[in-house]
């Protein structure tokens, strides 16, 4: 970790410039770093969706890499590596987040895990239970705001997206205005030339002061970056990016037996709550793994899947498991992140990092 | 020749118990769930008429009734295989898969599909599940997909009647190949229509192992 003599900000070894201020940062040698021992989702304490995450986000935004075509230097990921991630064994599911680990959700009083940000029943955002219940000191809320010195903007400005260059400092910034945004390849400026993206890719809007992003049932889609160690649901069909990778889960399918009462013979089903595969073309799937009800890790160097050849995956990225019923992915400390593929249309919370074609933004408002 | 042959059940039905043995002493020898002459009543794999044990002249066959999951037959070292078929290695069960089209081409909006990286590849394995679902699908690395309990491509550390190194499908010019490596239960190949049957063949119906004796 260096912090910026100038701004203050905490900014990963690698960088070569202050991810708040753009100032020329020391060199630092490798020494030992621990990874903030944040808790996003345990112990809930800040108000609002802003919450603690942003530092959680500051502390790893930079080694972001995004799109396919970005080039990174590796030791980037070897210090990545260098970090103390937890869960290097699967968790046995009996280890699993559940038991006196629950509390009613405030909306329709299903009993959710406590590390779950949502509740997987209804989708309320546990996060603003946690902070009516217990309105702790904010730790310290993103303290300066980006200073990147843009022209003025007009005052019908609410958000922006700001574009994450290969090292991970920002460049760009796209202005959100309070009525809908049109992004895609034809609408010019930063999106004009990226093949990836459709030529109507999605919209921007606010709903009261959340902003929403809605996919255009574009090509390939918009991913938003999930918190780590938060799970997140899957649905049959739900696709994520890991790296370069893109995956779609699968709920499972049983064939009926043939009408004389024969069933398929096969290799013993351990209980499998889907499987996930990944996606090579516009209906095609590459290599396939089942999950068993216990969980799989996918990583480049450990678990159960793994990328040896994708320099963006982590040693150790991220899980997908299954717990009371539902198929959750969880990302598990990455350095680049898991990106969900939004269905229809999402929030965007602050601070969240938004993948459309082949760049990578954070949405600052 | 009838009477020459016999069957006897290496490991199979509860009902039936292991160890019987059949004289295939007529001209036709039905094998099934719901069969008269060789019953396997509890094995919900097999379909009430499922194999047929037949002479052709001087030559014992087996002949694939239709049945539902086939007739697998103990590959001697190597065997030929194509797309589309199915083999056993311990309790797992594979098909050979082509690899699928490439459709990275651009949409008629000049949008590029992005998706993850494509290794080249020139077939795969896919295992098939209990109930009829697709498990693991391993794409062929360079020309060959291994399987065993450990360090292959596709590992069952738990599958004991896996060797460590199993079997390997393998691309070899233009055709693929099953190759068995030395394992100690063997890998089995499904049969297609009808196949002749030699003194110490093992086959799989369903759930049973049997044997083949012929008698010079």
């Amino acid at each position: 970790m260096i912090v910026c003599s100038r701004c203050s900000k905490e900014n990963q070894d690698h960088y070569k410039f202050c991810l708040g201020c753009g100032a020329e940062l020391p060199r630092q040698s490798g020494k030992p770093r621990t990874f903030s021992a944040d808790t996003p989702s345990g112990t809930p304490s800040s108000p609002g969706r802003t919450t603690n995450a942003p530092q959680a986000r500051a502390a790893q935004s930079g080694a972001l890499a995004s799109a396919p075509q970005l080039e990174m230097d590796p030791a980037s990921f070897q210090s990545a590596r260098s970090e103390p991630i937890e869960m290097a064994d699967p968790l046995p599911p009996e280890l699993a987040p559940l038991g006196d680990q629950t509390w009613p959700c405030a909306h329709c009083g299903a009993d959710v895990p406590e590390n779950f940000r949502f509740c997987h029943v209804c989708g309320h955002d546990l996060h603003e239970q946690a902070s009516g219940k217990a309105p702790a000191d904010a730790p310290e809320e993103r303290v300066s705001a980006p200073a990147v010195a843009d022209a003025p903007q007009p005052a019908t400005v609410r958000a922006r997206l700001l574009l994450i260059q290969p090292d991970g400092s920002e460049g760009e910034s796209f202005p959100l205005s309070a009525s809908p945004t049109l992004i895609g390849r034809s609408t010019g400026g930063i999106f004009a030339n990226d093949a990836y993206l459709s030529p109507e890719h999605a919209e921007f809007r606010f709903e009261g002061d959340q902003l929403v992003v809605k996919d255009l049932e574009s090509l390939n889609g918009v991913y938003i970056r999930i918190e780590p160690d938060v799970p997140i649901e899957l649905f049959d069909g739900s696709i994520f990016r890991v790296g370069q990778e893109i995956l779609r889960f699968d709920a499972p399918i049983a064939l009926d037996s043939a009408a004389d009462g024969t069933q398929h013979m096969g290799s013993p089903h351990r209980g499998y709550v889907g499987r996930i595969s990944l996606l090579i073309g516009r209906e095609t799937t590459g290599n396939s793994y089942p999950i068993p009800p216990h969980g799989i890790h996918l990583g480049r160097e450990r678990g159960d899947v793994v990328f040896l050849e994708d320099g963006y995956v982590s040693g150790l990225h991220c899980r997908v498991h299954s717990e009371v019923g539902h198929v959750f992915l969880t990302d598990i400390g990455s350095s680049n992140g898991t990106f969900v593929r939004v269905s229809n249309e999402s929030y965007v919370p602050q601070g969240t990092f938004v993948l459309m074609g082949q760049q990578l933004f954070r949405a600052e408002y | 020749m009838p009477g020459k042959a016999r069957l006897i059940v290496v490991r199979g039905d509860e009902a039936m118990g292991e160890g019987l043995s059949y004289l295939l002493q007529a001209t036709e020898h039905l094998a099934g769930r719901e069969a008269e002459q060789i019953p396997f009543p509890s094995d919900t794999w097999l379909s009430p008429r499922h194999a047929n044990f037949l002479y052709r002249g001087e030559k014992l066959v087996v002949r694939d009734e239709g049945s539902l999951n086939g007739v697998y037959l103990r590959i001697r070292a190597t065997c030929p295989i194509q797309v589309g078929d199915h083999f056993m290695c311990g309790q797992q069960l594979f098909r050979v898969d082509a690899t699928p089209k490439d459709t990275s081409g651009p949409e008629a909006d000049q949008t590029y599909f992005y998706s993850s990286p494509r290794r080249p590849s020139a077939f795969r394995v896919t295992q098939v599940l209990e109930g009829g679902m697709d498990g693991i699908v391993c794409c062929a690395h360079e020309q060959s997909v291994q399987i065993g309990r450990e360090e292959c491509d596709i590992n069952f550390p738990d599958d004991v009647y896996l060797s460590p190194k199993h079997a390997r499908v393998e691309m070899s010019g233009d055709s693929l190949e099953l190759i068995d490596e030395n394992s100690q239960n063997g890998t089995y190949v499904r049969i297609r229509g009808e196949q002749e049957l030699r003194h110490g063949d093992y086959l799989f119906l369903g759930r049973n192992l049997l044997r083949v004796e012929v008698t010079a």
